[in-house]
């Protein structure tokens, strides 16, 4: 049976954040070009850099077709389940260490307990982590970050970002993955086993990529409300308001009438300190575009290059 | 005579709660609404093997369609853009889009290995709708957390929305459907959407 993989309701963020973007780019679009740029900015608050993130997941996607798919699938087929199973839980134990790194920065002491005795008790008698013996006596694997935790603290998520290689992301989660990165032991054991971990990342997201594959009308879109839904599920551990969420989006042309109001109040109260912003994002815009065009070719080799060996 | 009067009082006081027992009887409450639609799931998982694709499609389509109220969920997928729609459109959308629920139903649900649907709390949302709780048991996996949104149909209750581990079917489906429909138009859509439905019918 196949399952969406997770996400969350509410897609409510940061009010004071997204309306200072809307208000930018009203800022910047001028009479004429106004109702068009309200319009794609009021769709899609979180992510407003559409353009160069919809060019990087098509570079990514191109990288995953020819590059991580093949490579993912010859892994699968030469290596036994039981290993794929040991590898998996392998580097899952060692990420226990961030798990219960964040659990403590989040004050969840008894979740830190559980999860310190998960990673003893995975690590000696599941023979360094290859075996979850810890699932079978009930204690359930769980899923904390430094993004997380910086949510916790509250920190607004920011824009989406799709990063090359590592996929989508969001403002806040950069800092998270550098500070994960750092923290999990498996990043200071040298290349071949860089390697494996890659290749079991890839290998365990087969379901997930399988169901977008099929569901999503607009993968690109489908990701991206998958993937903040679920991170924001995850910050708010399962508790962001399920309930509101129809009610919110039925009478969402009244939200959004509201919505203007509002950012016309922030417009005229905060004029100068929008204009500052809306040019250090412009700035910030034209970079991404310069790079996201840098992408674009990037991927097109890519595509050529698949085709001459196909020819040959 | 007046002890009659008390027995008539008495007959006609039982008459009346009664029917009033019969009436709450037939309308289903938004619990039993999910709960049967998640046992005609389980049971067309059980014999999936057996009924493959078009089988389970034939077998779903029913309780798909009496427990959803689909035509609602594809007017609030398409949001603004809907009321661009004409009349013909919109019904066609309704038509193709009740299709493709049925079919990722039945393409998603495809064998039983054991799993169980839990009911875990049902609550009342401000206005006027029922959130109802539950979550899949999957042997040797995580429980998938299942939470149904219902609304009130007529007599009875449907479901609007489903948010699967927090993921929420609607706001996903919505932003999907809104952006084709900015970017490419109605007709994109529809055809995007069969080609789906002809993949789920052919795997």
């Amino acid at each position: 049976m196949n399952r969406p993989q997770n996400g969350n309701s509410s897609v409510k963020k940061h009010p004071t954040f997204s309306s200072l973007l809307i208000g930018v780019a009203i800022a910047l679009g001028g009479c004429a070009t106004t109702q068009a740029v309200e319009q794609s900015t009021l769709a899609n608050k979180a992510d407003p850099y559409e353009n160069f993130n919809r060019t990087m997941f098509g570079f990514n996607d191109s990288v995953d077709n020819y590059v991580a798919e093949p490579i993912s699938n010859a892994y699968k087929w030469i290596t036994p389940q039981f290993m794929q199973t040991g590898v998996f839980n392998f580097f899952n134990n060692l990420k226990n260490v961030n798990v219960v790194i964040n659990d403590v920065l989040q004050a969840k002491f008894s979740q830190s307990a559980e999860d310190t005795g998960r990673f003893a008790l995975n690590s000696t008698v599941g023979v360094g982590g290859l075996f979850d013996v810890a699932k079978h006596v009930g204690l359930e694997q769980n899923d904390e970050d430094f993004d997380q935790t910086l949510a916790v603290w509250g920190v607004p998520q920011g824009s989406y970002l799709v990063l090359p290689i590592l996929g989508p992301s969001t403002a806040r989660g950069i800092p998270g993955a550098v500070f994960d990165t750092a923290a999990n032991p498996a990043s200071y054991i040298g290349m071949p086993v860089q390697l494996v971990s890659m290749l079991n990342a890839r290998a365990s997201a087969e379901g997930a990529l399988k169901f977008i594959d099929e569901a999503a009308l607009d993968p690109y879109v489908f990701t991206r409300e998958s993937f903040l839904q679920w991170r924001n599920n995850l910050a708010t551990d399962g508790k962001a308001e399920a309930s509101s969420d129809v009610d919110d989006l039925e009478d969402d042309g009244l939200n959004d009438a509201k919505g203007a109001a509002d950012t016309g109040k922030n417009l005229n109260a905060d004029n100068k300190e929008l204009k500052q912003a809306s040019y250090s994002f412009n700035t910030v815009a034209q970079s991404f575009e310069g790079t996201a065009k840098l992408f674009e070719d990037a991927g097109g080799k890519v595509d050529k290059l698949k085709q001459s060996k196909r020819f040959k | 005579m007046a002890l009659k009067n008390v027995r008539l009082l008495i007959v006609f006081m039982f008459l009346l709660f009664g029917t009033a027992n019969a009436f709450a009887e037939e309308t289903a409450t938004a619990k039993q609404i999910v709960e049967k639609f998640q046992s005609e799931l389980i049971a067309v998982m059980k014999d999936g093997k057996k009924l493959g694709y078009a089988g389970r499609y034939e077998k779903l389509k029913d309780p798909v369609a009496n427990s959803h109220d689909l035509t609602k969920i594809a007017r609030i997928v398409v949001g603004k853009e809907g009321e661009k729609l004409s009349e013909k459109q919109q019904q066609k959308l309704v038509d193709v889009f009740s299709q493709f629920s049925i079919a990722s139903y039945a393409h998603n649900f495809k064998d039983y290995a054991g799993e169980s649907f839990v009911f875990d709390s049902e609550e009342e949302t401000t206005r006027g709708g029922v959130v109802v709780h539950s979550h899949l048991v999957i042997p040797g996996d995580k429980p998938v957390k299942f939470d149904y949104m219902l609304k009130e149909k007529g007599n009875s209750w449907r479901i609007i929305n489903i948010i699967a581990n927090g993921v929420s079917d609607l706001a996903l489906k919505r932003s999907e459907y809104t952006t084709i429909l900015q970017r490419e138009g109605f007709d994109a859509l529809i055809t995007k959407i069969n080609e789906k439905i002809d993949n789920y019918s052919k795997q």
